[in-house]
């Protein structure tokens, strides 16, 4: 059984029943190393269409989860499971819980780092009888960038879990098991967030996710915040790490920010030394979040001019007809519908009117990198999610959702057809956009190879570029 | 990927059922053991589905049992017809199995489990109706669907299931317009099978509305047996875990009879 991948989250989704017996064929040697080489945040196993387990089914799972999290530090864990289940796992594990429990997989996304900016404007409703698990569970969710509402009582919380309209969501029967140490991160409009804390070390290196900021930095994010109030002191290997950062975001114009950092217990050559690298100090992330023109200037904001100086290349170009195949393929597959070219050309991104358009883009990696776009008539895009979800009228936010799993079926295709030839590359998360105008301001003034297809008369742009 | 035209050159292929084993259904609904067994006798691969049949641990027979004469004796009218409609399903399956890692022995294991803790279920239950005994036989029947279906698309099924867990019923409704068990159903037309299996089987799904009770409650027994069976072993080895989506909210007020019944004799 292969884990299902989404927003960085690889989930297992067993049926039936699981015991001892029946839960070895189901995690097989190949499907422990498929799990391994998932490049996830998080890996889970869904107990949603269990009808039956039992401590040693559970087990097996486990086990393999366990070992994965020690060897490659993702969190791992269980999700969807109703009250009885919840009981039933914490009595089998109630002195060695070491793993997460999410009461649903939804509930697991907001522990981890999306591109998707977290919704301010609603809270997220938190309890747990353990008073340790109320603050762990408060925290991580607050450096991701959510506002959660703690509740201090079963009482309180009874009385408030009826208000479902309040909350974006209401946590509970949710337990955080062995973390990875990898630095939370959030997203604010244009700009990515990373919370770091306490002195700061070699181990800055590990704990940063390096493969996230190579995804922000190919998918167009240019603003970069380290959210410093917490940390008390750094060290030269620190100093290093982010002058390091800041030399290789340069290539694709980005800006790295300290914010709230005290250099009462830090040597002010190392200040010195970074702002030489190319990283901004502030004293508070009002002073970039708030200030509109400064944050347009640092590329926080969608209509920020990037500074984009990579050019499209030869090698990239020789592989355009894999990437344009694992796209028409990918379509017709899922339109059932089958795709005429009408007209490639090597331009800037040129769509004509934005109304009525929905775009994604997806970036690649490793032995060649760029970012791949995709810009949809709406009905295109519709007829491309009803086999994923299975309904035609449905709303703009679920459509996005889906393109993004689209974009990455794609992506995964080019990734496999690339590996054919000897080509490794790490794909990005995708990234979708209601308004195509702020695609085209990321992208701005990149040159690329324009692909122009039509389905049933509907026309559909392809867009290559680095 | 797949197109209704897909389906239509399916259902035409589905060959009509052969005649020996009309005579022997006819023989056995009008109640005449002696005379089934005559005619299936004359039929050799039936004969020798029938004595490998019943000569398997599962079935619980202590002797060697050759004569169909006999084999139909100790089946009983209920059981042997049954039986009947498991060889017919049979005849149906592929020679090479491609999407899943199934054999001929292995579908007839999965077949044969089915028909034994379905007897149990409705000697439970009191049930003696023939038909009714008879309805399980359909069930494994979307699995061959599935794989005549899906073989040649494994690559493409597998990419989508790499994003989201979806089903290959699922995929082929949104496609199609049509599930495997809409495409069993068709089997039982061209087969001549009696409406009231085909309407067991389609509720068995777990996704239509059945307004009769007697075949809602009969179709949850067979959708939890069913997922009961694709749990074991040998077939999540060969990929039919979630070859079809299990509706536990379907199933859950009658797991408690299920697992004291089924469950613990296992």
């Amino acid at each position: 059984m292969r884990a299902v991948v989404k927003n960085r989250i690889g989930t297992f989704h067993p049926q039936g029943f699981l015991d001892g017996t029946t839960a070895p064929p189901m995690m097989t040697i190949d499907d422990v190393n498929a799990a391994k080489a998932l490049n996830v945040d998080m890996l889970l196993v869904s107990l949603k269409k269990i009808v039956f387990f039992n401590k040693n089914g559970l087990d097996v799972f486990i086990r393999v989860l366990e070992e994965i999290h020690k060897k490659s530090d993702v969190v791992v864990g269980l999700c969807d499971y109703d009250d009885k289940k919840y009981t039933t796992i914490l009595k089998f594990y109630e002195a060695t819980l070491n793993f997460s429990l999410f009461r649903t997989q939804k509930i697991a996304t907001y522990f981890i780092s999306g591109t998707k900016e977290a919704n301010t404007a609603k809270s997220l409703l938190v309890w747990h009888e353990d008073a340790s698990q109320r603050s762990a569970l408060a925290i991580e969710l607050f450096d991701r960038g959510h506002t959660p509402i703690v509740c201090q009582s079963k009482k309180e919380f009874t009385e408030k879990k009826n208000q479902t309209e309040l909350y974006e969501v209401v946590i509970y029967n949710t337990h955080l098991g062995l973390l990875g140490s990898k630095i939370a991160t959030r997203v604010t409009g244009n700009a990515i967030i990373y919370s770091v804390s306490g002195f700061l070390d070699a181990e800055i290196s590990d704990s940063f996710d390096l493969s996230y900021h190579n995804n922000s930095l190919n998918v167009g994010f240019t603003l970069f915040v380290f959210d410093a109030y917490k940390v008390v002191s750094m060290n030269i290997h620190a100093v290093n790490f982010f002058s390091k950062l800041a030399s290789a975001g340069a290539e694709y114009g980005a800006n790295l920010c300290i914010v709230g950092m005290t250099f009462e217990k830090t040597p002010l050559t190392f200040k010195e030394e970074l702002e030489d690298a190319g990283l901004l100090f502030f004293d508070n992330m009002a002073d970039i979040l708030e200030d509109k023109e400064r944050l347009k200037e640092l590329g926080g904001s969608a209509s920020a001019t990037q500074a984009n100086k990579r050019v499209l290349n030869k090698v990239l170009v020789n592989e355009l007809p894999r990437f344009v195949n694992a796209t028409v393929n990918t379509m017709e597959m899922m339109t059932n519908a089958k795709a005429e070219k009408t007209d490639a050309k090597i331009n800037t991104l040129d769509i004509g009117p934005t109304e009525g358009k929905l775009a994604s883009s997806i970036g690649f990696y490793g032995n060649l990198d760029g970012l791949v776009i995709l810009i949809f008539p709406l009905t295109i895009a519709k007829k491309a999610c009803e086999l994923l979800l299975g309904e035609t009228a449905v709303n703009t936010e679920d459509i996005l959702d889906t393109l993004a799993e689209f974009v990455n079926i794609i992506a995964g295709r080019v990734k496999t057809l690339l590996g054919e030839q000897n080509i490794s590359v790490d794909i990005t998360l995708p990234r979708t956009y209601e308004k195509v105008q702020d695609l085209l301001d990321t992208v701005q003034g990149r040159k690329g190879v324009q692909i122009n297809l039509s389905f049933e008369g509907e026309n559909f742009t392809f867009f290559l570029t680095r | 990927m797949l197109k209704r035209e897909d389906i239509n050159d399916y259902i035409n292929s589905i060959p009509p059922s052969p005649l020996t084993l009309k005579n022997v259904l006819k023989c056995l609904r009008e109640g005449e053991l002696s005379k089934a067994a005559a005619v299936a006798a004359n039929d050799p691969a039936l004969k020798l589905y029938l004595q490998t049949l019943v000569n398997k641990p599962i079935y619980g027979f202590r002797n060697d049992i050759k004569d169909v004469g006999q084999i139909f004796g100790v089946l009983g009218l209920a059981q042997a017809e049954q039986v009947i409609y498991n060889y017919m399903i049979s005849l149906l399956s592929p020679k090479k199995w491609e999407l899943f890692a199934l054999t001929e022995k292995s579908f007839s294991d999965i077949q044969d489990a089915l028909s034994v803790h379905w007897k149990k279920i409705l000697e439970y239950k009191d049930i003696t109706d023939k038909t009714i005994y008879s309805s399980i036989s359909l069930l494994p029947a979307s699995i061959i669907v599935c794989e005549a279906l899906f073989k040649s698309k494994k690559a493409e099924v597998d990419l989508l299931r790499s994003v989201k867990a979806i089903d290959y019923s699922t995929v082929l409704l949104r496609l199609t317009k049509m599930s495997l068990f809409d495409l069993c159903n068709e089997i039982a037309k061209a087969w001549e099978m009696p409406e009231q299996i085909s309407r067991i089987v389609l509720a068995s799904s777990g996704k239509i509305d059945e307004a009769d009770e007697n075949i809602v409650e009969l179709s949850k027994c067979m959708h939890l047996l069913f997922f009961y069976q694709l749990s074991q072993p040998t077939c999540i080895e060969a990929g039919l875990n979630d070859f079809i989506e299990f509706n536990i909210d379907y199933v859950q007020d009658i797991y408690d009879e299920f697992s004291q019944l089924v469950m613990e004799d296992s």
